[in-house]
C-alpha cells in the first residue's frame, strides 16, 4: 500500500452531470433553475460517455433540473453502464413512480438520491413551491425500495430545518435510504439571491455541524455524509484521505446541458466545452482548475491551524460572494 | 483456488503517475510510497504502489498463486524468497479486507 495521496489524479472520479436546466419544479434555494442553456441530443451525450469510459472516469452522477424531464435518460444511463461507468442520480422525485424506478433499475443506475427539505410535508411543499411534492418524494423512496435499487436522500440544511436534521434522519430510515447527504449552502443561482433568508449565520453553521457530527459519530445504522471542509477544525471530523479543503477540480467536475465543463455547479466559470476540446489539456493545464488547486491562505486563514486540511473551506462559497477563490468561506466561524 | 478481485470495488490504472513511477524506477528511485493504482472500496478511496498496483491487476480469476509469482519474478529484479515474502504479505492483507477473494 501506498500512502497519502497528494498527486494530481489523471481524471476525475465523479462528472455531475447536469443534463437540463429544466425543471418542473421551482424551488427557493436552487443554483440552476434561472439558468437556460442549449441540451444536446442523444448522439451527443453519447460521445461524451464514450470521452469519459476512455479516461476511466468511474462515476457519473446525473442532476439537474430534473433528470427524468428527459425522455432518453434511461438510454443514456444504460449505455453509459454498458461503458462500465457506476451511474447514479438525483431527482425531485415527482415522476418517480413504481414504473420510473422499475425503468431506472434496468438501465443500471446504482444508486438514485431524492431530494427532501424537511420532514414536515408543508413545510417541504412550501419550500420547493410545490403542492404535493412532499407525499410524491417519499413514494417515490418507496418505489426505489421497492425494486431494490439503493437511495439515497439530499436535504440541503438551511433556515428551515437546521434545528430539525434528525427528523429527516428518521424519515430516511422509515423509508429504507442507505445515505443521507446533508449538503451545506451554497449561495448560487436562487440560493445567492435568497440567501438573506436561508441561509445560516457562522455561528449557527458551527452549532449545526458540532451536532451533526455527534449525531453521525453515534449513528452505526445509516450513512450520513456532509461534503463541506470548512468544518475540518471541528471534533468529528474524519479527514478525507484523498483531498484537502473543496473537492471540485480535484475528484470532481461539472458538465453543464451543452457539455460546457465547470469546476463544480455552484462556480459559474467554464473551463472548456468537452466535445471541442482535447480533455487532458483542460484537465491538467485550465488555469482556473489549477488556480483552485492551489489555493493560497488569505485574510484569518493565514495562520489558521485548520488551513492544511480546510483550504479556506468551501471555493464556491468564497467565490460567489468575493470573487476570490481564496477568500476565506463566509461560513467560517473562526 | 485462484485470486479475483471484489467486483464491488472500482478501480483505476493512474497512467500518468504509472509513468513517472517507471521513469524514477529507471533512475534507480525507491518508489515504493508512490501510488499508481487507486481503488474506491466502501466509499473510501485507497491507493496502491507499483508492485501492489500489478499484482492487483493480475488478479483477475485467471492465475494461481505460482502463475502470478512466475509472472511476477520476470517482471521485478527481486530475491525468489523476499518477492514470495512481499506477495504472500500483500495477498493476506487484501483478502482479509476482502478486496481479493479466492474463487
Ligand atoms: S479561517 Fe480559513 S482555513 Fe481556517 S477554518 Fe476558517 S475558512 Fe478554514
Amino acid at each position: 500500500m501506498a500512502d497519502a495521496i497528494t498527486e494530481q489524479f489523471s481524471a476525475p472520479l465523479t462528472f455531475n452531470w447536469t443534463l437540463s436546466y429544466r425543471c418542473n419544479f421551482s424551488c427557493s434555494h436552487c443554483y440552476s433553475r434561472d439558468e437556460v442553456g442549449e441540451e444536446l441530443p442523444t448522439s451527443d451525450l453519447k460521445r461524451i460517455i464514450d470521452i469519459l469510459a476512455g479516461k476511466q472516469v468511474p462515476f457519473i452522477n446525473f442532476g439537474g433540473g430534473e433528470p427524468l424531464i428527459r425522455p432518453d435518460l434511461f438510454e443514456i444511463a444504460a449505455y453509459a453502464t454498458e461503458k462500465g461507468l457506476n451511474v447514479s442520480m438525483n431527482s425531485n422525485g415527482w415522476l418517480l413512480d413504481l414504473a420510473a424506478a422499475q425503468k431506472l433499475k434496468a438501465s443500471g443506475f446504482k444508486s438514485v438520491g431524492v431530494s427532501i427539505d424537511s420532514a414536515e410535508a408543508a413545510l417541504h411543499d412550501d419550500f420547493r413551491c410545490m403542492p404535493g411534492s412532499y407525499v410524491k418524494a417519499v413514494a417515490a423512496l418507496d418505489a426505489l425500495r421497492a425494486v431494490g435499487l439503493r437511495s439515497t436522500m439530499s436535504s440541503v440544511i438551511s433556515r428551515i430545518n437546521y434545528r430539525h436534521f434528525r427528523e429527516l434522519l428518521q424519515l430516511a430510515r422509515e423509508h429504507g435510504v442507505h445515505q443521507v447527504y446533508l449538503h451545506n449552502f451554497k449561495c448560487s443561482g436562487r440560493g445567492f439571491k435568497n440567501r438573506e433568508e436561508l441561509d445560516l449565520s457562522p455561528q449557527e453553521w458551527k452549532d449545526f455541524y458540532v451536532e451533526a457530527l455527534a449525531v453521525k459519530a453515534a449513528t452505526s445504522d445509516l450513512s450520513i455524509s456532509f461534503d463541506d471542509p470548512v468544518i475540518s477544525s471541528l471534533p468529528g471530523y474524519e479527514a478525507n484521505p484523498l483531498v484537502k479543503g473543496s473537492s471540485c477540480g480535484k475528484l470532481s467536475l461539472h458538465l453543464r446541458p451543452d457539455g460546457d465543463i465547470t469546476p463544480c455547479g455552484f462556480i459559474p466559470l467554464v473551463v472548456g466545452n468537452i466535445l471541442r476540446e482535447d480533455f487532458d489539456k483542460m484537465w491538467y493545464d485550465s488555469p482556473i482548475l489549477n488556480a483552485m488547486r492551489s489555493k493560497e491562505a488569505k485574510g484569518k486563514c493565514s495562520g489558521c491551524g485548520a488551513f492544511a486540511d480546510c483550504l479556506g473551506g468551501c471555493t464556491a462559497r468564497a467565490f460567489a460572494t468575493t470573487g476570490d477563490f481564496c477568500e476565506p468561506d463566509p461560513h467560517c466561524w473562526k | 483456488m485462484n485470486l479475483q478481485r471484489n467486483p464491488e470495488i472500482v478501480w483505476r490504472i493512474e497512467k500518468r503517475r504509472e509513468a513517472d513511477v517507471l521513469a524514477a524506477m529507471e533512475r534507480g528511485e525507491d518508489v515504493s510510497e508512490h501510488g499508481t493504482v487507486i481503488l474506491i472500496a466502501n466509499g473510501m478511496m485507497h491507493q496502491l504502489n507499483f508492485v501492489g498496483g500489478r499484482i492487483w491487476a493480475l488478479c483477475d480469476g485467471s492465475r494461481s498463486d505460482e502463475e502470478l509469482f512466475a509472472l511476477l519474478s520476470g517482471e521485478f529484479q527481486v530475491e525468489a524468497a523476499e518477492l514470495a515474502a512481499d506477495l504472500t504479505e500483500f495477498i493476506n492483507d487484501l483478502t482479509n479486507r476482502e478486496w481479493l477473494r479466492r474463487g
